[in-house]
């Protein structure tokens, strides 16, 4: 059974890897396709959650923006997650020695599991809060555990590239 | 060159020293100017998709343009503030690259052209139903510029 740093070793030395790692171009631009998909994942959620707070859009409700939000969230999340794995696959054998990397792997399966529990539990009756200027606690805990996780991600995200230096 | 002699004091002023000299200060402006742009960048899309008649149907395009001014502009004025800071790192540095110049004069446009589009359809008051092929190619456009200032940012590094 290899042993995981082997198996970044292995693909850090294919081809594709290098391929990535060594272009003055295709590095960059996937980086910064990257950011921007962070940035509709993130910034849609962020609507969302807000609005949970009660701080914007407050006459809309909530199962509306949802419906209207989650579309392109995950849309940007395919982005992110796709140019995510270019990027991991380029550094690949760095990366299995960054922190910061380590961190934000962590912090991904976190706020992963975080709507999973809001779907799961409180927002299965939010026919019974959906107007609410003041959604139920466990709800705006949710909506505070996004933004906060998503926000870590984020520095977590750039602080890779400080570590690496 | 008289913007360049303006870099040139500028580089001199203290804050620029800070900004150049402190070991965590640029790295800290520079994780609030990506945390800014994440929820600017999400608003934004929002704002053109329900210009563009993709997003929020229901609702009214006055009243979307409205309700998100708030973290459009929000977003804007930290990214104007943390990116002004990012500069004063290295003025003339900054001057003569191309990737930040293409970025700034880029961002102008689209400063202007996307607020005027905003605030005016924020100001509207019956516009129930579908919005004007203007106000769509409008969107567009803002999609784009914002899409190409975002690239032009991660360009500066690299060059």
């Amino acid at each position: 059974m290899p042993s995981l740093l082997h198996i970044c070793e292995w693909v850090s030395a294919t081809h594709f890897s290098t391929f990535i790692r060594e272009s003055p171009y295709w590095f960059p631009i996937i980086e910064g396709i990257h950011t921007l998909g962070i940035t509709a994942v993130v910034g849609t959620i962020a609507v969302l959650d807000l609005r949970l707070l009660g701080l914007i859009m407050k006459r809309e409700p909530v199962s509306g923006i949802a419906r209207q939000v989650l579309p392109w969230t995950w849309a940007g999340f395919a982005v992110m997650f796709v140019t995510g794995v270019l990027l991991s696959i380029a550094e690949a054998a760095t990366n299995y020695y960054n922190w910061a990397f380590r961190i934000k792997l962590i912090l991904l399966v976190l706020v992963g599991i975080n709507p999973l529990i809001f779907h799961l539990t409180v927002y299965r009756k939010v026919d019974t809060w959906d107007l609410a200027n003041v959604t139920p606690l466990r709800a705006r805990a949710a909506a505070i555990s996004s933004l906060f996780l998503w926000a870590c991600i984020i520095v977590a995200g750039r602080l890779i590239a400080y570590v690496n230096m | 060159m008289f913007l360049l002699s303006i870099c040139r004091w500028l580089a001199e002023t203290h804050i620029s020293i800070m900004m150049r000299d402190a070991t965590y200060d640029f790295a800290i402006v520079e994780v609030g100017h990506l945390l800014a742009l994440a929820v600017f960048g999400g608003a934004v899309l929002l704002v053109n998709l329900r210009f563009l008649d993709w997003r929020f149907k229901k609702q009214p395009a006055s009243q979307v343009a409205r309700e998100l001014l708030p973290l459009t502009a929000g977003g804007v004025i930290v990214m104007l503030v943390s990116g002004l800071l990012l500069f004063l790192a290295g003025p003339v540095r900054y001057y003569h690259n191309p990737a930040f110049r293409l970025k700034v004069i880029l961002f102008v446009i689209a400063l202007f052209f996307h607020f005027i589009l905003q605030v005016k359809t924020a100001r509207q008051v019956s516009d129930r139903g579908r919005t004007s092929p203007w106000l769509k190619a409008g969107a567009v456009l803002s999609l784009l510029l914002w899409f190409m200032i975002g690239l032009a940012g991660r360009a500066i590094g690299y060059v």
